[in-house]
């Protein structure tokens, strides 16, 4: 059943169909096993792994991050796109909010809408081209990446002393240290694990869930990306929606820089650096296709988070970088193949009883 | 003097759902051309998959010259000596003639491959066919005709002694059809078996000696002579029952009416000239001619995927300036059923409940954009109903459906947006006897409740079984029109000539240069 999406609304179609896959085949449940049972074998292996505040805080923050990298990936995928410049466009999103911060005094909320227009916008500008000359997303993101690079430290460079914005408005470092454990509903404190930050995730989620799950502007975005010609001449404006996924793409993106900027204090040219093959990873662990017309909200946080788990347990375990990456690479093939098994498997199973 | 080459006994392939192959029997003899027939569905695809190493069976199995085979792949059914022609191309287009009828077995020097020594058994397979083609041109010049007969020669290359050719016809002119029938024949003379699928009956009677009929996934008729069978007969085995032409019901279009469309010396970027048409309600105004006549052009330079460089188009009396799909859509009620149904009708890899509602998310849609998914299927559902689609579950994916199925559905979504004006596009290309006349029967009561119709077709029969008034187009030019009297033979004859008396020079020109290649 990976060729659903995540909502509640799609389950009573799936029971409709007669001959579709098993439950266990779907992708998602076999995600969540895989990041609990390897939680598990980690806390078992090196009990400091479940150490609340020293282990999962960072980690789940990381995670919350790169969530909503995946995310911005995730939009642009769902129209048959893709977006090589998420790490530059977070980096293009944060600076602005740093600008306004350093130059201008915003209050925290205000700098956060200042970056999530900007990217907003970088994003437009891509999709717009990209409709409008028809040249692939492959193409001109690539080059929106370069050209935001140079930009980006350009303007760095030419605004700051030591490449960095870092004034702090009020409000930023709670975003950075707090977790749940500071929200008190009197005796009752909620878990240190999670981090306050992690609210613009759900949110990102949420809404991406209901675009897509629930709306006409979300459907209209999958049938764009699973046949761009059928889609047009069935009435849908497939221009106008490439320019909205890459809209989103980049405003996901510019929210993804900030929240990145916010865990560590300062804005700087060099956030989003390494944004881009874990975008890729937590989209499509997640069941988004690449090929477009199949995304997964629930999939993308499960994707991410078990590239999450599996970095940390490994570092904890004494691995070193280098081989750590060999163990990742390991894991994620596993992680894929057993996805192919358990479709192979399902469908023989189903094939012996027709 | 013949032996047997390819005998398969109660071949059984399952696939999630649906028993494709059921106990399929077939007996395929050196020196003869072997039809293969049967409704969409019935399993003829599966087994040409099998026979080609595609899929491997569930059960039973073949011999190849009385020995057992198991066909892991495709390379290994063609090493065997099965080589099949798809209908859908699988040149390579930037390849020469000659790499491409070699691609399988390229001729080398040192692991180098030797573009040289590919000229003469290239050209030696292809005088074979009796064609003469410039071995090094590459393929994408070629006509569509031409690249069949290099499918053809790539299979004689590999020494195919059974030759599967799936719908070869499809897209050949009746001068072409016949060469292809003389190769056909020559092929079968040398001592090979060709295997023939096609849905023209016709074309079958002309070529083929012996004959398979498959129904339900099991075979019904066995490599029995086709001599001792009649058209009817073989009908009747492929439908199950004795076919039993239905009356349509009468109907009658009122010809003062205001025409919903109106082509007023229409002229295209694409390069139509002066074209003037009209439709008015409850009548089917039929746009016959062949590939390339620029039909489907017109069309969608009038939904606004084209520019209109001079004339008029009016909808409902007033003039309209489209500018995409989707305002001839939402602001005209225009529908179009495109003829490319894989590439712009049906979303393969969406499940059904979305590609019939697509058009009415619009209409559905609350505030937020919010579309209830009970609301959705309801829409789905009736029109599911209404036309008779056969589906596992809305949740299926359109990809699943047989071929006339998911015409439905590609039809099913203009109905569901309560279209005025529908264009219909070669509706019935590749669909079988039976769901072709469910389609006919369904265009018709559509305009019988009073629906204008433009329907293109390359089928005249189908134009003068459906059709009011037919309009003959060549070369993007309108050549006339003629009021159809549902007679077969005087219609053909009236649109024939109307096709070669001012286009004969310009059909000569493109025969000679099939010819000459």
């Amino acid at each position: 059943m990976t060729t659903s999406i995540s909502p509640p609304d799609t389950v009573p179609e799936e029971k409709a169909a007669g001959h579709r896959m098993p439950f266990w085949v779907n992708q998602r449940l076999g995600l969540l096993v895989l990041v609990v049972a390897l939680s598990v074998l980690f806390g078992v292996l090196r009990p400091a792994f479940l150490d609340q505040r020293l282990v999962l805080f960072p980690l789940l923050r990381d995670v919350a991050t790169l969530t909503v990298v995946a995310l911005a990936q995730m939009v642009a995928l769902s129209v048959g796109h893709m977006n090589l410049a998420v790490g530059r466009m977070a980096a293009f999103g944060a600076m602005f909010a740093g600008l306004g911060y350093d130059r201008l005094g915003l209050p925290m909320p205000a700098g956060l809408l200042l970056c999530l227009a900007a990217g907003a916008a970088i994003g437009a500008v891509t999709g717009w081209l990209i409709a409008r000359t028809g040249v692939s997303s492959f193409v001109v993101t690539l080059a929106m990446d370069f050209a935001l690079l140079g930009l980006v430290s350009l303007l760095y460079s030419a605004l700051t002393e030591d490449a960095a914005f870092t004034t702090r408005p009020s409000g930023i470092d709670e975003l950075r240290s707090y977790s749940l454990a500071d929200i008190c509903a009197g005796p009752v404190c909620g878990s240190p694990a999670v981090p306050q930050i992690a609210q613009f995730t759900v949110l990102a989620m949420v809404g991406l869930g209901f675009l897509y799950g629930c709306t006409r502007i979300g459907r209209e975005l999958l049938l764009t990306g699973a046949n761009p010609a059928a889609a047009e001449l069935s009435g849908i404006p497939t221009g106008r929606r490439v320019l909205l996924a890459h809209t989103l793409s980049g405003l996901l993106a510019a929210l993804a820089g900030f929240m990145a900027a916010a865990g560590t204090g300062t804005f700087r040219a060099s956030i989003g650096n390494d944004f881009m093959l874990p975008s890729f990873l937590g989209a499509v662990l997640g069941g988004t296709l690449l090929t477009g017309g199949v995304v997964s909200v629930l999939g993308t946080l499960l994707g991410t988070a078990l590239v999450g788990v599996i970095r940390k347990g490994l570092d904890l375990l004494g691995v070193g970088l280098e081989s750590l990456n060999i163990y990742l690479g390991c894991v994620l093939l596993l992680a894929l193949s057993a996805d192919r098994i358990r479709t192979v498997v399902s469908y023989r199973k189903v094939v012996r009883e027709t | 003097m013949s032996t047997v080459l390819l005998e398969c006994h109660d071949l059984v392939k399952v696939f999630p759902g649906v028993r494709a192959l059921d106990g399929v029997g077939l007996r395929l003899t050196s020196g003869t051309v072997h039809a293969l027939l049967g409704e969409n569905g019935a399993g003829k695809s599966t087994l040409i998959k099998v026979l080609t190493g595609v899929h491997s069976p569930d059960g039973g199995g073949l011999t190849w010259c009385g020995e057992p085979v198991h066909l892991r792949s495709p390379l290994e059914a063609t090493r065997t000596g099965i080589g099949v022609v798809h209908q859908e191309r699988n040149l390579i287009p930037g390849f020469s003639v000659a790499e491409n009828i070699t691609l399988q077995k390229p001729p080398s020097h040192r692991g180098l491959v030797d573009r040289e020594a590919m000229t003469a058994p290239a050209l030696a397979c292809l005088a074979e066919l009796g064609v003469d083609l410039d071995p090094h041109q590459p393929v994408r010049e070629l006509s569509v005709a031409q690249q069949q007969l290099v499918e053809t020669a790539k299979a004689l290359y590999t020494e195919s002694r059974v030759l599967l050719l799936d719908e070869p016809t499809a897209s050949l002119s009746p001068q072409e059809t016949e060469r292809l029938f003389e190769v056909i024949r020559r092929l079968a003379a040398r001592g090979a078996c060709v295997v023939f699928v096609s849905h023209k009956l016709e074309e079958v009677f002309a070529v083929c000696d012996t004959v398979t009929v498959l129904r339900d996934g099991k075979s019904v008729l066995e490599a029995a002579p086709l001599a001792d069978h009649t058209h009817d007969d073989i009908v009747g085995l492929m439908v199950g029952r004795a076919h039993a032409a239905t009356e349509m019901r009468p109907r009658t279009v009122d010809r003062t009416a205001t025409p919903t469309l109106v082509l007023d010396k229409v002229s295209t970027a694409g390069g139509h000239r002066d074209i003037s048409l009209e439709v008015r309600p409850g009548e089917i105004v039929g746009l016959y001619g062949l590939v390339g006549a620029g039909r489907s052009e017109l069309v969608k330079a009038v939904l606004g995927l084209d520019r209109i460089t001079g004339g008029e188009v009016r909808v409902h009396g007033r003039p309209a300036r489209i500018s995409s799909p989707r305002q001839a859509l939402h602001k005209f009620g225009i529908g179009y059923v495109t003829e490319n149904r894989k590439e712009e009708g049906v979303f393969l890899e969406q499940p059904i409940v979305r590609n019939i509602t697509v058009t009415v998310w619009k209409r559905l849609a609350r505030a937020l954009g919010f579309v209830s998914a009970r609301e959705e299927r309801d829409v789905a559902q009736d029109h599911v109903e209404r036309l008779g689609i056969r589906v596992a579950g809305l949740g299926q994916n359109a990809g699943e459906l047989s071929g006339g199925n998911q015409q439905k559905v590609s039809l099913a979504k203009w109905l569901a947006a309560d279209t005025r004006l529908l264009v219909i596009d070669e509706p019935t290309v590749g669909v079988d006897v039976r769901t072709k006349h469910a389609f006919h029967e369904l265009i018709w009561d559509l305009a019988r409740d009073g629906l204008p119709i433009l329907l293109i077709s390359s089928d005249l029969a189908e134009m003068v079984t459906l059709a009011d008034r037919i309009v003959v187009m060549t070369d993007h030019h309108v050549r006339g029109e003629v009021d159809n009297d549902r007679d077969y033979d005087r219609m053909s004859g009236r649109v024939i000539r109307l096709i070669h008396d001012r286009a004969d020079s310009s059909a000569d020109s493109a025969d000679a240069k099939a010819v000459s290649g």
